[in-house]
């Protein structure tokens, strides 16, 4: 009798590790490589000589689920996303989310008319921590003898931006002129790549649910590449026109080791926007 | 055992339907309560950004009455990565949808998924319904 419990025992605990191993998936199961290294020793945020690979941007909705709690984790990482059925919460659903009146304001509004203004479905692209949330591929190029990174965005119009690792400053009064993607000055602390990016224009959302922002925007983007299958984005939103002090958005986004980036050009036939009528029923274009 | 199945094949569909493109908001314009599922024969297909087009009439059983219907897939790149290319679909094919319905009540919708009658394959539509936090 005591050995069939035995056995019983040693089955449980042996499905019960088959049960573990599986629920963690097969990535769980494989050793994470470590994050490959250019050359002079610098992280290599890109892909390794003979082989492809792009980070698969995820599809990111909605910042106020991504702010990093007391144990370091978002409501999204806590509980299961909520399904989007017609109603959303609004500001109101949000309290760590720290909007100003105003910002309160047109946040509710984006909420009530699920996102129909979101310039992203003018074909405008995204603009700050969105280009990390608006899921299409990405890659960096890592330039170091150039002191300058590019990110390439296969998708949201087709985009990439520059950051000057130079040690140059943002330039200062009127010759900051506002920009869809703003002005990036990065340099390395260790391992972390820390982009500081102001000059934003007006024309874009932080994220599709429609968080606001003003052209007072600052963030601070901190890339790091824990091992070589996982890059990790954290971004401070520092925008005293919207949003009474700063707050922080944090994710990962996968690599995806088959990837290529193709050609994805929003403008080409947006029906959406030859459709789009204002609340008074209004055509939006052509005005 | 049963378990790892259901997860393997929820991982399987979630691989698959993974590369969802976003462009403009769903909500907006379907409506995820109305899903549809229409039977008919290809007239037109756009294969063009941001999002592939394409038109079907579709005959009501009852009245015999033809309806052509216009659906939105995600856009080409997304597609090839789901395993279209743009001749998967051909003017005359006979092919079924599966969506949501435009919220205007137009005959217009949201294809998630489309099924070939000739070989009964089922392709995902890169749709942008896959609205995950």
């Amino acid at each position: 009798m005591i050995r069939v419990a035995g056995v019983a025992i040693a089955l449980t605990i042996v499905i019960a590790s088959f049960w573990t191993a599986d629920a963690q998936g097969p990535a769980a199961r494989r050793p994470a490589e470590p994050a490959p290294r250019l050359a002079d020793g610098t992280p290599n945020l890109g892909r390794v000589p003979g082989e492809k690979g792009v980070w698969d941007v995820p599809y990111i909705q909605n910042m106020g689920m991504r702010i990093p709690g007391a144990d370091g984790r978002t409501a999204a990482e806590r509980g299961p996303a909520a399904p989007e059925t017609g109603g959303r919460g609004g500001a109101q659903a949000e309290p760590d989310v720290p909007f100003l009146p105003w910002a309160r304001g047109i946040y509710d509004y984006n909420s009530r008319n699920n996102s129909k203004y979101d310039p992203e479905g003018f074909c405008l692209p995204p603009g700050g921590p969105r280009m990390m949330a608006t899921p299409y591929p990405m890659e960096f190029i890592q330039q170091p003898e150039q002191k300058r990174i590019f990110m390439v965005f296969e998708g949201a119009t087709h985009i990439w931006r520059e950051i000057y690792m130079d040690g140059r400053a943002h330039p200062q009064g009127d010759a900051l002129n506002p920009t869809y993607l703003g002005h990036s000055i990065g340099h390395w602390d260790r391992d972390t790549l820390v982009v500081d990016v102001v000059g934003f224009n007006e024309n874009t959302w932080l994220d599709y649910y429609g968080h606001p922002h003003t052209d007072l925007l600052h963030v601070v983007e901190r890339f790091t590449r824990p091992d070589k299958r996982t890059l990790h984005y954290e971004a401070l939103i520092d925008d005293p026109g919207a949003y009474s002090k700063p707050w922080t958005v944090a994710w990962n986004i996968p690599w995806n080791v088959d990837g290529e980036l193709t050609e994805y050009i929003c403008q080409e036939n947006n029906k959406y926007l030859q459709k789009l009528t204002d609340d008074f029923g209004q055509s939006v274009v052509g005005r | 055992m049963r378990t790892r199945l259901l997860a393997a094949a929820a991982l399987v569909l979630f691989l698959v339907a993974a590369p969802a493109l976003a462009h403009h908001s769903f909500s907006a314009e379907f409506d995820a309560s109305k899903p549809f599922k229409l039977t008919g024969v290809v007239t037109k297909v756009e294969w063009q950004n941001p999002h592939t087009v394409f038109y079907l009439d579709v005959t009501d059983e009852r009245t015999k009455k033809v309806t052509n219907w216009s659906f939105e897939m995600g856009s080409p790149n997304g597609l090839m990565r789901n395993g279209w290319t743009r001749n998967t679909l051909k003017i005359g094919d006979v092919v079924s949808v599966e969506g949501s319905l435009a919220r205007d009540g137009s005959p217009y919708g949201n294809a998630r998924a489309v099924v070939l009658a000739s070989t009964g394959k089922r392709l995902f539509a890169a749709s942008s319904q896959t609205e995950a936090q």
